[in-house]
């Protein structure tokens, strides 16, 4: 298991990623609807994040109280990904005003099981901009357990210089989303 | 002592050989390595869909949902898994490359 899934020390994220991710999930976000996105990347020790992959339309449901991903994307998004040598390394979605940035059964069920998969909740429909008052989890020995300071803060590294490439998906294929080309400046 | 009989009959395996070996390749999106195999163009998809799911350490299992992995193939899901490698390729191709997907159907709970 540990040669399939290497173990991951550290998560490199540019500031555009949590950007680009922010800038995809509030436009549902402001019908109050949960949204998400993919995080990709090369999985190593310390693991970069360098695209992100908006998953919209046909397979994906957002509704006020769940954004739910069908395997029709996640197949689309593995033939993209194939030619490209990326992983999903983790996966952000949005909870609803008032509702706890950590996950719940559902998210826990539904979520990518396999060792050093991050699931992070970003609160108020995508508006809490500090990404430090996220959920982030990480799945570990069977289960998710969130990532607590001081913790988050040694393993979650703003990278400012990776370039973040952002795409859309849905169950029928990957499309260019744009490309985030300004300087991170967070 | 060689005979035409026992000649055409190491021919006849050989060919057989050559024709027998499919090369899969199985991606799954959270892990950064393919699963390589070679198998019998007689090996069922079912037999793939359990190397490959056990390659990469996740099972079907049910909690408050039920969980099932597929193998999905030029974007079709594989349902059939009594169906061959030979049945779906055909005689003459020799390499497959397969996605592994979870497909979550919510539960009762």
């Amino acid at each position: 298991m540990g040669v399939i899934y290497p173990p991951i020390r550290q998560w490199d994220f540019a500031g555009g990623a949590l950007r680009a991710t922010l800038a995809g999930v509030r436009p549902a976000g402001s019908l109050c609807k949960e949204s998400g996105a993919f995080w990709l990347g090369d999985r190593a020790a310390v693991a970069r994040v360098t695209t992100v992959v908006l998953p919209s339309g046909d397979g994906v449901m957002e509704s006020s109280g769940r954004w739910q991903v069908s395997a029709e994307v996640f197949g689309s998004i593995s033939r993209w990904v194939t030619p490209r040598r990326l992983c999903l390394l983790g996966m952000a979605h949005t909870h609803m005003p008032g509702v706890p940035v950590r996950l719940s059964q559902t998210d826990r069920s539904h979520g990518v099981h396999v060792p050093g998969f991050l699931e992070i909740v970003i609160g108020n429909a995508g508006r809490d901009t500090d990404h430090r008052v996220w959920g982030w989890h990480v799945y570990e020995d069977g289960r998710y357990r969130r990532l607590l300071e001081p913790e988050l803060s040694v393993r979650i590294s703003l990278a400012f210089e990776i370039r973040i490439d952002v795409w859309r998906a849905d169950a029928h294929g990957v499309y260019p989303g744009g490309t985030d080309e300004q300087p991170n400046v967070q | 002592m060689d005979t035409a009989g026992q000649l055409g009959s190491e021919q006849a395996v050989r060919q057989v050989v050559d024709h027998e070996i499919v090369v899969v390749t199985v991606s799954y999106l959270p892990a950064p390595n393919s699963f390589n195999h070679k198998f019998s163009n007689q090996t069922a998809i079912g037999t793939v869909r359990a190397d490959a799911m056990n390659f990469f350490g996740v099972s079907d299992h049910k909690d408050r949902d039920v969980h099932e992995f597929f193998l999905e193939f030029e974007g079709r899901r594989l349902t059939n898994m009594t169906e061959t490698l030979e049945q779906l390729l055909g005689r003459h191709r020799h390499e497959a490359h397969f996605h592994l997907v979870e497909q979550v159907t919510k539960g009762s709970v």
